[in-house]
């Protein structure tokens, strides 16, 4: 690294490198948001509500189109609260109606009751675009957990980016 | 190019792929234990239909089923190795008045059958879990968790509809559904139709029936008090 200020060229390749890393990512992530049909294809399990079946910190990849058959009752979807940002992954338990203003109301394995009080106020039940991944389709244990451990200690952010500079710094190569 | 930091970077590499390849022979080797579940009864034992509030504050009166109903089933072929947990449910299902394409469904009862490899992770009391524990003998898989014997049960959640109109709602039906959830690999639901060693749930509906007209008795009662 120190050796590559002498040398514009190498410092501008490992720029571009660094670049093509990023973009590949971003490009993999909205491919797969295309692929699947949803803003958000992976989630992370954050809390326990839908125990036993799954974890927090669970990995689950998600499918959000109704290619033969529409959202119906049992489906493990994940939804938006209407205005907030944080994905919920429960159960499908009514659905009424069908089509995209079908009334549904969900609710987690884990919990006693079913979820209308965690809906905006006034909202009684999901419609279909208030869900962000119809069904879960698969599952990867634990691996989401990095993500959670990192949002809940910030320390940790900067540990990992200190490693990861010391690295790019010690590197020869 | 051999520096520790790359040696490391390869054998992550190959960690991840052996693990992806070893989950995918696991989630694959799904498709080859027959899955036979088998209904023997499914009825209702009591109708009903009431009046009530959806809880103490709201104002708004709608009409609520009751149900009771009788349920023989053997899901023990869904215990396999790869199995974390089934989730089975009961659901009230009924075309909609105006349009008869449109359904309702609502799960009347439904219940998690953890295998005895997953008993540590579900929401139980020591004391069941401890009953869980026993009944599982040591077992990894425990198939005769799968036989569910409910005799007029009654329902887990309120049955209602929006409108808050429920009496007299002909054509309902009862059905029996299950979610199979793997310890690694795809969710897989009861079939309509038979794929491979997966057999579909035959007699998994009630006959059909319809919610009877709130009680006389109630009404006289609010004609009175209304008066």
């Amino acid at each position: 690294m120190l050796s590559a200020l002498g040398n514009p060229r190498q410092a501008a390749a490992q720029l571009m490198n660094f670049g093509l890393i990023l973009s590949t990512a971003f490009m993999m992530w909205k491919g797969l948001s295309v692929i699947s049909d949803s803003p958000s294809p992976i989630v992370v399990v954050l809390s326990g509500s839908m125990e036993p079946a799954f974890q927090r910190g669970d990995l689950l990849l998600l499918w959000n189109r109704n290619l033969f058959t529409e959202t119906s009752v049992g489906e493990v979807v994940v939804y938006n609260v209407r205005d907030k940002d944080i994905p919920i992954v429960h159960r499908v338990i009514s659905k009424f109606g069908t089509g995209p203003t079908a009334k549904l109301l969900t609710k987690g394995d884990n919990n006693d009751s079913d979820d209308t009080k965690l809906y905006a106020p006034g909202q009684n039940y999901l419609v279909r675009e208030d869900i962000i991944g119809r069904s879960v389709v698969g599952y990867m244990p634990f691996i989401g957990y990095v993500t959670i451990m990192l949002s809940e200690h910030p320390w940790m952010k900067t540990v990992m980016l200190g490693i990861m500079g010391l690295v790019v710094v010690l590197q020869r190569e | 190019m051999y520096s520790s930091l790359v040696r490391l970077q390869n054998t992550f590499g190959f960690f991840t792929t052996v693990a992806f390849v070893v989950a995918l022979l696991i989630s694959a080797s799904d498709f080859l234990s027959p899955r036979t579940p088998t209904v023997n009864v499914l009825k209702t034992t009591q109708l009903q239909t009431v009046k009530g509030r959806a809880d103490y504050y709201s104002s708004k009166k709608e009409e609520y089923a009751i149900i009771k109903f009788t349920l023989d089933a053997d899901l023990s072929s869904l215990f396999t190795w790869n199995t974390k947990q089934v989730f089975a449910y009961v659901t009230a299902e009924w075309p909609s008045a105006q349009n008869n394409n449109a359904t309702n469904q609502a799960v009347i009862w439904d219940t998690i059958i953890t295998a005895p490899s997953s008993d540590h992770l579900g929401n139980f009391s020591p004391s069941k879990l401890k009953r869980l524990r026993k009944s599982a003998n040591g077992k990894g898989i425990d198939p005769s968790r799968g036989k569910l014997q409910l005799k007029n049960q009654r329902l887990k959640y309120p049955l209602t509809h929006p409108t808050g109109r429920l009496a007299n709602t002909e054509d309902v039906q009862l059905k029996l559904h299950y979610n199979v959830q793997p310890w690694v690999g795809f969710l897989s639901w009861n079939q309509v139709q038979d794929w491979g060693k997966w057999k579909a749930l035959k007699n998994g509906l009630s006959k059909k029936f319809t919610l009877p007209a709130i009680k006389v008795k109630e009404q006289a009662k609010k004609k009175t008090t209304r008066a």
